[in-house]
């Protein structure tokens, strides 16, 4: 594990990783618990379709269903929680990244070696990628295991298409704030803005479809290229994954350029 | 010839906007020294070495380090060099032995029995976790892990603060087998009394600027001595301070108290022994006070 800063980061992490499977598995078990009982209650669909049309589109994705296993889990599942859990761990990482390094002036330690800033930063990239993948597999995993318990007979393809969305949902949160922490070297602002910027893209692409005005801006929104194409119905959107993709190159590349350019503080 | 230069520096000056921290300087530092860096603290020392670790961006100048730009290829530099930071910090939840077997893989593969080595000589347990380690226990492990991939250079920074006397000697033992090895070694102190044993020459900075660099043995030469007489008859100041180089010539009664360095004394000897001397002494003062005497006390920018 300490053969590289990639090994070494998630070795740091691999406590906190396991606690963090543990309980979005228990998360998923406590929404599969209760299935059985929505299931059997038309009062719940009555419910969101009473809802005002802005707070339905701000909690559900589309077709906010709760009388199937998928509009259910879209709903619990999907739309709010899982992103947040997610994006707190990237946020959290990539702020850690660099930023947290120096903040805890270890960066010194790690920079006296012989390794480049650009190949550290791809480092702790590939740690909180893989940590990011972890948990998201956990997610998926525990939604169709735990889910086939309840006979909820969730699409497999379907389910890891929509973990993959939003594992890269969460991976470009995360590399926001490892370009902020790298060129800034400060983690408190490296959490803080890209938790505001996710607070409004989520707002953004739920409030899009209903507001006039927020429309044009609904596809600059991370969320939807994680969930506008429905993922759990249609599966992967190549446009998503590319988007998604080239949103985390452009940050990361940010975050190089920002770090290979400014001094270390001590 | 510049293969033999370890470190060289050519006006290099780091701002913080308005603010000079280091200002001008050229150093050079041949193959198979040990230079020691001195000065007050916040003269600058810090900046310099981090300057030629390329953790920093020279405002202006440039520094090489082993022949290469200390900012553009510092990972090149980073293969050859040590370095010890002023506080040294370490991931709080790894063992001694982690660091080192992490930072080895940095390096390339980890030299176990070097390693224990080390940390035997220093008498440094590997398998506690630091944040249970005592401030310097800590400080000998930021010292193994500087020392422990071999490097030409050591740049370490306030080394021995922390340190027992005991760990001290054999620190410097360290130090004169990395020397004698063909190694160099750059260190920094705010204390003449804690290189002088170790340094060959000395670099003097103060308020970002490096007003003098001497030999250790030719600032001997130099060193300042405490002389005292008592003569049987009245004698006059001015008997005295006409000698060069005599400084602080007092004359009470029968006595003269002067200071004057190691040069003048043949001077100052026939002086006194023109006179009927009742009583004589002489003792070499520190070389703090000599450093002083010479540099001038702490009000900055006069130099």
């Amino acid at each position: 594990m300490l053969r590289s800063v990639t090994g070494k980061t998630l070795f740091d992490q691999r406590r906190a990783l396991l606690a963090w499977s543990m309980s979005l598995a228990l998360l998923v078990a406590m929404y599969v618990a209760i299935w059985p009982s929505i299931r059997g209650q038309p009062s719940m669909s009555d419910l969101l379709d009473r809802m005002p049309e802005a707070m339905r589109s701000l909690f559900a994705m589309s077709g906010a269903d709760m009388s199937t296993p998928t509009g259910y889990v879209k709903i619990e599942l999907l739309s709010f929680m899982g992103p947040m859990l997610l994006l707190i761990y990237t946020i959290a990482a990539g702020a850690a990244a660099v930023a947290g390094e120096e903040d805890r002036h270890t960066l010194d330690l790690l920079l006296a070696n012989p390794i480049s800033r650009t190949r550290l930063v791809l480092h702790k990239l590939a740690a909180m990628a893989l940590g990011t993948a972890l948990l998201a597999a956990v997610m998926g995993v525990a939604m169709i295991a735990e889910g086939s318990l309840a006979d909820m007979g969730l699409p497999v393809g379907a389910v890891l298409a929509a973990m993959l969305h939003m594992a890269l949902l969460a991976l470009v949160f995360g590399a926001f704030a490892l370009a902020i922490g790298a060129t800034s070297g400060r983690p408190g602002l490296s959490r803080a803005v890209p938790a505001v910027v996710a607070v409004l893209a989520y707002i953004v692409n739920g409030l899009g479809p209903v507001v006039s005005w927020l429309e044009p801006l609904q596809k600059l929104s991370p969320f939807y290229q994680y969930a506008g194409h429905d993922p759990l119905v249609t599966g992967v959107s190549l446009t998503g994954v590319a988007v998604a993709v080239g949103t985390v190159t452009v940050l990361v590349l940010l975050a190089v350029l920002g770090f290979r350019r400014r001094d270390v503080a001590a | 010839m510049a293969a033999d230069l370890v470190v060289r520096t050519e006006g290099l000056t780091k701002a913080y906007g308005r603010t000079v921290a280091l200002r001008d300087v050229d150093l050079t530092i041949e193959r198979g020294e040990v230079f020691g860096y001195l000065g007050p603290n916040g003269a600058g020392k810090t900046t310099t070495l981090r300057l030629l670790m390329g953790f920093l961006r020279p405002t202006a100048g440039r520094a090489e380090v082993l022949g290469l730009d200390a900012w553009r290829d510092s990972v090149a530099v980073h293969r050859r060099v040590g370095y010890l930071s002023g506080e040294p910090a370490l991931y709080d939840r790894m063992t001694g032995y982690q660091h080192a077997t992490y930072i080895g893989y940095l390096c390339g593969t980890p030299d176990r029995d070097r390693i224990r080595t080390l940390a035997d000589r220093l008498d440094l347990e590997l398998d506690r976790p630091v944040r249970a380690l005592s401030k310097g226990n800590r400080q000998k492990l930021a010292v193994v892990l500087a020392l422990m991939a071999g490097p030409e250079l050591l740049i370490l920074d306030e080394p021995t603060s922390g340190l027992d006397p005991l760990v001290q000697q054999e620190y410097n033992a360290v130090l004169r087998e990395h020397t004698a090895a063909g190694g160099t070694v750059l260190l920094s102190s705010h204390l003449l009394a804690e290189v002088q044993r170790t340094a060959d020459r000395i670099g003097i900075l103060r308020a970002g600027r490096l007003i003098a660099v001497e030999r250790l043995d030719e600032l001997r030469g130099k060193s300042l001595h405490h002389v005292t007489a008592r003569f049987e008859n009245e004698v006059t100041a001015a008997d005295f301070a006409a000698v060069p180089g005599v400084r602080d010539v007092v004359v009470t009664d029968h006595a003269l108290t002067c200071s004057a360095p190691q040069l003048a004394l043949d001077t100052l000897l026939k002086q006194v022994s023109q006179h009927r001397v009742v009583d004589f002494e002489c003792a070499e003062a520190e070389l703090e006070e000599t450093f002083m005497a010479f540099y001038g006390a702490g009000e900055g920018g006069a130099a």
